[in-house]
């Protein structure tokens, strides 16, 4: 476990987070969730700071989504503590942690778009539900949000006319209409082409630095992107964190276990 | 080796009881949510016109020919007794409180309720149920309720209609094929058939509905895997809730004497 740098104590509620420095706007603590006998989480200790994008990664299997899951409270760890803000969600009921789910945004890696509705519907979704804008105003938000992505024109488009990053773009759409104050992306350039890849990234960031205030929070495999967009690195291994730092952090790294997972190395300490 | 049969027979326990609770709490998400906000009377009716007018060809059809097909066999076996009038009076009975109920839960549960176990199903294992939850939506209130209450008040309305259909083909083998008399037909069939049979078939039907939505809904919420999972969620749909229609109507049967 060379180059940990993680604290060794477990954190609280809206702890500073020692990578960045910033306040820890999501706080995992000694988080343990197993499903039977496969023990996915081992007790996670993670701090995702305010305002930043972190990025979460780890070998397929080590709990990245698992993770992400639990902070929206679509799975409730087994022991443990995650507080979002001052609220504790571990041992909140179901109609409150919904409350706390509105401040979220979620882009899921096959983009989770209902297939019966089509992308203006999609999108216009959550504006439906949870508020009572006119049909004018949905409108003119819709628009402008596939005018940030990058999809303008493709209201009328049923999700199996799209192409995978399309769809990852309308998710995206989708994720930011209700302006959330946390964005989660689960592996958001996973099966797509490099330059479509790239273009992801760019969109990440621009919608980041577009929404003052945004915590982002990013699973992915993708470690040129990861370099380029995260501020914060966290390194999942065997149920806990790693290591994690800067992405200068990881590129300088020592430890033979993050070399050969940088370098998508066969050779090293994790084998197939 | 006693650890090891006490392990086999706590799964073989816990199991059903399980399935029991996932159904149990699939029925209590969807009814406790009648009454609260939204009340989604679009998705209701929308689900109606997909359980009930989309099923109504298949019942008329099957109705008419349970109908003719029982009262050829009826009237045939009643014929060597001298005793054909009786057969509208027979085929009216059994259809209003046996038949009509029990052909049409299975039929729904068939049709509609296969294609709502693969629908959830497949937003399960897609995401998009976990993207309802992760937009603050309640799944059990958006998806399941409306399945659940169409499905109920859809199924006796389409007993209703089989019943009625299967008397039409009763009558128009019987009058029309065999050359009984008109009033002999409805005369034992008006004398015979009360207005219990009828709105015991009914009350089955409401019961059936209940079964069908409940069972499909539960199948396609629970449902784990790819394509595969959801296939197995739409065959598990139709046999359970068959057997369970099965098992339902002879109990009601009995109860209702």
């Amino acid at each position: 476990m060379s180059g940990r740098s993680i604290p060794t104590h477990e954190p609280q509620a809206e702890a500073e987070d020692p990578v960045t420095g910033e306040q820890g706007a999501i706080v995992y603590s000694d988080v343990h969730k197993a499903f039977g006998d496969f023990k996915v989480l081992k007790g996670l200790d993670l701090i995702i700071p305010r305002g930043k994008i972190t990025v979460i990664i780890g070998r397929s299997g080590t709990g990245k989504s698992v993770t992400m899951k639990h902070v929206m409270g679509l799975l409730r760890c087994d022991k443990g503590k995650i507080w979002v803000g001052q609220n504790e969600l571990t041992t909140m009921h179901d109609r409150r942690l919904r409350k706390v789910r509105n401040r979220f945004g979620i882009v899921f890696q096959h983009a989770a778009l209902f297939d019966s509705m089509n992308v203006f519907d999609n999108i216009c979704f959550p504006l439906r539900e949870h508020t009572r804008l006119s049909f004018r105003d949905m409108k003119a938000k819709v628009t402008e949000l596939l005018g940030l992505v990058g999809l303008s024109g493709m209201e009328t488009k049923m999700p199996s006319e799209l192409s995978g990053g399309m769809k990852k773009r309308v998710g995206l759409a989708r994720a930011l209409v209700r302006d959330p104050e946390f964005l989660l992306y689960d592996e958001p350039t996973t099966g797509l082409d490099p330059i479509l890849a790239a273009a992801m990234d760019e969109l990440i960031v621009t919608t980041h630095k577009a929404k003052p205030g945004l915590t982002s929070v990013i699973i992915s495999h993708d470690m040129r992107a990861v370099m380029h967009i995260a501020d914060k690195i966290a390194m999942l291994y065997e149920g806990v964190v790693y290591d994690e730092g800067t992405p200068e952090h990881f590129e300088t790294s020592d430890d033979a276990l993050i070399k050969q997972f940088i370098a998508g190395s066969l050779i090293g300490p994790m084998s197939v | 080796m006693i650890t090891r049969v006490v392990e086999w027979a706590g799964r073989l326990l816990l199991g059903p009881i399980e399935e029991l609770g996932r159904g149990t709490r699939v029925l209590w998400g969807g009814l406790s949510n009648i009454f609260i906000r939204p009340f989604r009377l679009r998705l209701i009716i929308q689900q109606m016109e997909f359980i009930g007018i989309q099923s109504l060809p298949i019942i008329v059809l099957a109705g008419f020919f349970t109908g003719a097909v029982f009262a050829l066999q009826s009237y045939r076996a009643f014929q060597m007794f001298g005793a054909e009038s009786m057969v509208g009076g027979t085929v009216g009975v059994a259809l209003t409180r046996e038949l009509g109920p029990t052909l049409t839960g299975l039929l729904v549960a068939g049709r509609a309720g296969s294609a709502i176990a693969a629908e959830i199903g497949s937003m399960r294992v897609s995401e998009q149920i976990d993207a309802l939850d992760a937009m603050a939506t309640d799944p059990m209130n958006y998806l399941v309720k409306p399945r659940i209450i169409a499905a109920m008040l859809v199924t006796p309305m389409l007993t209703a209609i089989f019943d009625l259909v299967g008397i039409i083909g009763a009558w128009a083998v019987c009058v029309k094929l065999l050359g009984q008399s008109e009033p002999a037909f409805m005369v034992r069939l008006l004398d015979w058939v009360d207005f219990e049979d009828f709105a015991g078939g009914i009350f089955k039907g409401l019961v059936f509905g209940t079964i069908i939505g409940t069972v499909a809904c539960y199948k396609g919420y629970y449902t784990e895997g790819g394509a595969s999972g959801v296939g197995q969620a739409t065959t598990s749909s139709v046999v359970v809730a068959s057997v369970m229609i099965l098992t339902a109507n002879y109990f009601i049967a009995w109860a209702l004497g």
